[in-house]
Formats: structure tokens, sequence, C-alpha cells
């Protein structure tokens, strides 16, 4: 488990408040960036039957070997904003005698949504990975991402156009035959 | 530690995650069901804590250490609009229209009070002048700060346009919007909601119609028992003959905004153009009327049966008459406004 800069111990260069103070605002807006995404890839796993929030902290911590820890107090407002754009829906059940809010991706506005903006994370971390030393594998052989708008697009679904920007995806089909 | 002793700590905790919530999601009953999530999952993460599976008191506090603070949490919730100069960008376009508002109350109101000053009052022009450049100044500095700090707080409290409204009048814009999609109605880039049509033909056609026939009436002044020369003052007909003319013109002008309907833009332009133009030079004779309360007609019929007769107005009414003429310089004069905010209205419905 890596520990967030927050929870460390105040040693080496972290020992100076100012230094300690930045790193964890960097920290803290990288995490912030990628958590809605990465909120909606945890509660996709679980399909239709959806998951409640103690649920994907716990399955995120499970996921990312416990390196992407989700704050709590985090968690909630970012699942409640979610869902007032339209990308999460949210049902009541009562199991084991206490009433849960599951979340589960709306159909198809949400995982239309989660696919481009999955498309764009995987297109740039690709991209990156040379500045950082890191090969990123994005699988072309299972997946496609449209040119146009890195859109992920499952190569077995066998679609004709980007649901997200109408580009022609049998173009490049064509282009991969010749 | 007693299960009840455990229940409270939790109690309070919410309670104070509640009173620090923001009131936009208070009023929407929402925070019912936040705070029994939270609940829930303070429950849970106790129950994993604890070495036995059941929560304790220890569990219990370290689960609502790792909640986080109260303001902490609603600072999330608050977290909301996008970030446009202290203000947001949601509520941006409704900051400058409270803005535009308020200066066009307190640039009325200032004229309209002064306009009463110099009738009634001794003060010259001049000093009027500098009364309502001074007047504008002080209220357009006060109510640009009060309402900035009033939407740079509701922006720091991550309120939205639609917090404001009502649950039902939120749906009925919903279905609206649905509506419009459906249709190909344009939507609004600003209030995101389907544009109105630019003008309502019908009440334009009905209007300049009206407009015209009265026009003509008063320019034809066609009843000799009242447009009569012996008993009105020729002088005051010829007034009102001119008086006529600028009715008919807006009549027409109405009437052809009206046939034009929702297109040709710049016609309607051009259109409202014209009319600012008349209605500054009608603002003439209502000005030489001011000058001459002699020659005002006042009818009456003595006794039943009797032929009309003009008593005119009495001297002492006079400052009064001018008063009232003055109020329909001012209304005339304001009216504009309306006008040069339709031309600049028009340059949106442009496609």
């Amino acid at each position: 488990m890596i520990k967030r800069i927050k929870d460390q111990d105040s040693k080496g260069l972290i020992a100076s408040k100012e230094t300690r103070k930045i790193m964890e605002k960097f920290e803290s807006d990288l995490v912030r960036g990628m958590s809605k995404l990465i909120v909606l890839s945890i509660i996709k796993k679980f399909g239709t039957e959806g998951l409640y929030g103690y649920k994907i902290i716990k399955e995120l911590e499970i996921q990312t070997k416990e390196i992407f820890i989700l704050e709590e107090g985090h968690l909630y407002p970012l699942l409640r904003k979610l869902k007032e754009n339209g990308l999460l829906k949210s049902e009541q059940k009562t199991v084991q005698g206490r009433n849960r809010t599951y979340y589960s991706i709306t159909h198809p506005q949400g995982e239309q949504f989660y696919n481009r903006m999955v498309g764009f994370f995987s297109k740039l971390t690709e991209a990156l990975g040379p500045l950082f030393d890191v090969n990123v594998n994005l699988y072309p052989e299972k997946y496609l991402y449209c040119p146009e708008c890195a859109n992920k697009i499952d190569l077995n679904l066998g679609a004709n156009y980007c649901v997200i920007c109408g580009y022609n995806l049998d173009e490049i089909r064509e282009r991969g035959k010749k | 530690m007693s299960e009840k002793n455990m229940q409270n700590i939790v109690k309070e905790y919410l309670k104070k995650v509640k009173s620090k919530l923001p009131e936009w999601l208070k009023d929407k009953k929402e925070h019912k069901e936040i705070l029994a999530e939270l609940e829930e999952h303070i429950w849970s993460k106790a129950e994993e804590l604890s070495e036995t599976g059941t929560a304790t008191q220890r569990s219990v506090q370290i689960a609502i250490t790792h909640m986080g603070t109260p303001e902490s949490i609603a600072k999330e919730y608050k977290r909301r609009g996008t970030p446009k100069v202290y203000i947001t960008e949601e509520l941006w376009p409704y900051y400058l229209r409270v803005l535009g508002f308020v200066f066009s109350v307190i640039l009325g109101i200032s004229v309209i009070s002064q306009i009463i000053e110099f009738i009634f009052g001794s003060v010259d022009f001049w000093e009027i002048f500098w009364n309502i450049i001074q007047g504008v100044q002080t209220g357009f500095l006060v109510s640009f700060a009060i309402i900035t700090i009033i939407f740079v707080a509701l922006s720091l409290e991550g309120y939205f346009p639609e917090d404001f409204k009502s649950k039902k009048i939120r749906e009925k814009e919903r279905q609206q919007l649905k509506k419009a999609q459906k249709e190909g109605i344009p939507i609004s880039e600003i209030t995101k909601r389907p544009v109105k049509p630019y003008i309502k033909p019908i009440g334009e056609i009905i209007g300049g119609v009206f407009g015209i026939i009265f026009g003509i009436f008063i320019i034809l002044q066609p009843i000799p028992a009242i447009f009569n020369s012996s008993l009105i003052n020729p002088e005051f007909l010829l007034f009102l003959q001119f008086a006529g003319l600028f009715i008919l013109t807006e009549g027409i002008l109405d009437l052809s905004r009206g046939l034009i309907g929702n297109r040709q833009m710049i016609a309607h332009q051009a259109i409202h153009v014209i009319i600012i133009g008349v209605k500054l030079a009608s603002i003439s004779v209502v000005i030489l009327m001011m000058n001459r309360p002699e020659i005002f007609p006042i009818l009456i019929v003595s006794e039943p049966g009797d032929a009309l007769i003009n008593i005119g107005i009495a001297p002492k009414y006079y400052a009064l008459f001018r008063g009232i003429a003055g109020l329909i310089i001012a209304i005339v004069a304001l009216s504009t406004i309306e006008d040069f905010y339709r031309i600049y209205k028009a340059e949106r419905y442009k496609r």
C-alpha cells in the first residue's frame, strides 16, 4: 500500500511544512481528476446490480491493490454529481436489515460517456507513457479507439460508426485490410 | 459502551454534517438520503475495523475520523460550479441580468425624479444633469457591490440557477426542453431553454392596425361636432394632427414587424431604428403642448341635451398639466430602451 502524503510522518523532504503542503495539493489534484472515471469503472464492473458507497471504496482498494484510496467524504458528493449528470442511477435496497443505496451506470448515456472518457484516458496514458518510461498496452486486438474522439469501442460489437462523434469506422477497417 | 451511546456519537456527527450542508441541498430534502448513506457507511466501516465484527466505541470513532470533518464533507458538495472570476459560469448570465435590471431601474428612477424636480422645482438644467450623474454613479456602485457579493457567496455555496426553482417548474422545463429537442427548436446557450420566438406576429399586427386606425382618426378629425375650430383651438387641432401622424407611422411600423414575423432580423433592427426616431420626434409635439396649457380643451356638457362647451384648464392646474406632459416625455424617452434592447436581441436570432 502506498501511503498518501497526508498520512505520512514528517520525515525527509516532507518534514518541511511548505513542501508537504505543495505535494499534498499536487497529489490531491491528481486523484481528484481521476476519481470520477475510477468510480465509474468500479461501478461498471458490477453491471445492472450496482454497488453501494462502502463497497465501492472496498472494491477500489482490492482492485488497485490499495494504491488508489478514495476518501469517504469525497465519494458521496462525487456519486451525487454523477447521478445529477445522468451518468448514474440509484436504487434503495435492504440487505441484511440495512438500507443501502446501490448505484449503477445508466444505459445508454452513462455507458457511452464512460467509454468516451476511458478511451480518452487510455490514449492519454499511452501517449504519456514514454515520458514516464512506462509501457501501456491498449489491447488493439480487442478494442478500437476512435481517431477523432478516442471513444473506446469493443471490436466484438462490430459498430460501423462512433456513437460519440459519428466517425465512420468502416474506413479504418478498409485501411487496415489494405 | 452501550449501543445507544454509539448511536448518539454517530447522530451527533451527522447532525454537525447536516448543519454544514449547503442550503440548496437542504431545500431539496435530499439531505436525509445523504445522511442515511453516511450513517450506513460509518456502521459498515466500524464493523470492519472492529476485531469481533461488531462495532465498538473506538471503531465507530475511527470510522467517523475516516469519513472526514463535517466541514470537509460539506465543502465537497459545494464544489459544484465551473469557476469564472469568483462567480461560477452557471450563475454568470444571471449575475449580468440582475446587474442590467437593477442598473436600468436606478437609471429610470433617477431620470424620472429629476424631470419631476425640473418641472416643479426651481433648479436649472445643469444642476439636474449633475444630480442624475451623481445619483446614477452612487446607485451603480452600491448595487454593483451588493449584487457581486451576493453572487460570489452563492457561487462559493455551490448554487445553480435551478436551485431557485420549485421541483414542479424544473420538471416542466425539462419536458419543454425534451419537446424542443424532438421538434428541432434551437436551445439557448445561456438559459439552456428553448428559444422563445422573437415576436408574436398576431399581437404586433393587431396593435399596428389599431395604431393605424387611431392615427387616421386623429389626422382626419372626422366628427365635426367635436373637432370644430370654434370649439377647440385650431392650434391644438394641428398639434393633434401631428400626434396622429406619429401614431399612424408607429402603427405602420408595428404592422410591418408583424408581417415580417420571426424572419429577417436585419429588417426588424432597421424598423426599430426608425421607431426610435419617430418616438424621439414625437416628444417635440408634447413639448409644444406643454408650453401651451391654455389651448388644451376640456369638453363638457352642462345640461343633458345641451351642446358641448370647452372650459379649458384653470390656470392653477397649469403646473400639474406640465408635470403630466413631462411624465409623458419621460415615458416616451424611456420606452426607446426597449427598442434598443430589441435591436441587440435580434443579433442573437440571426442564423
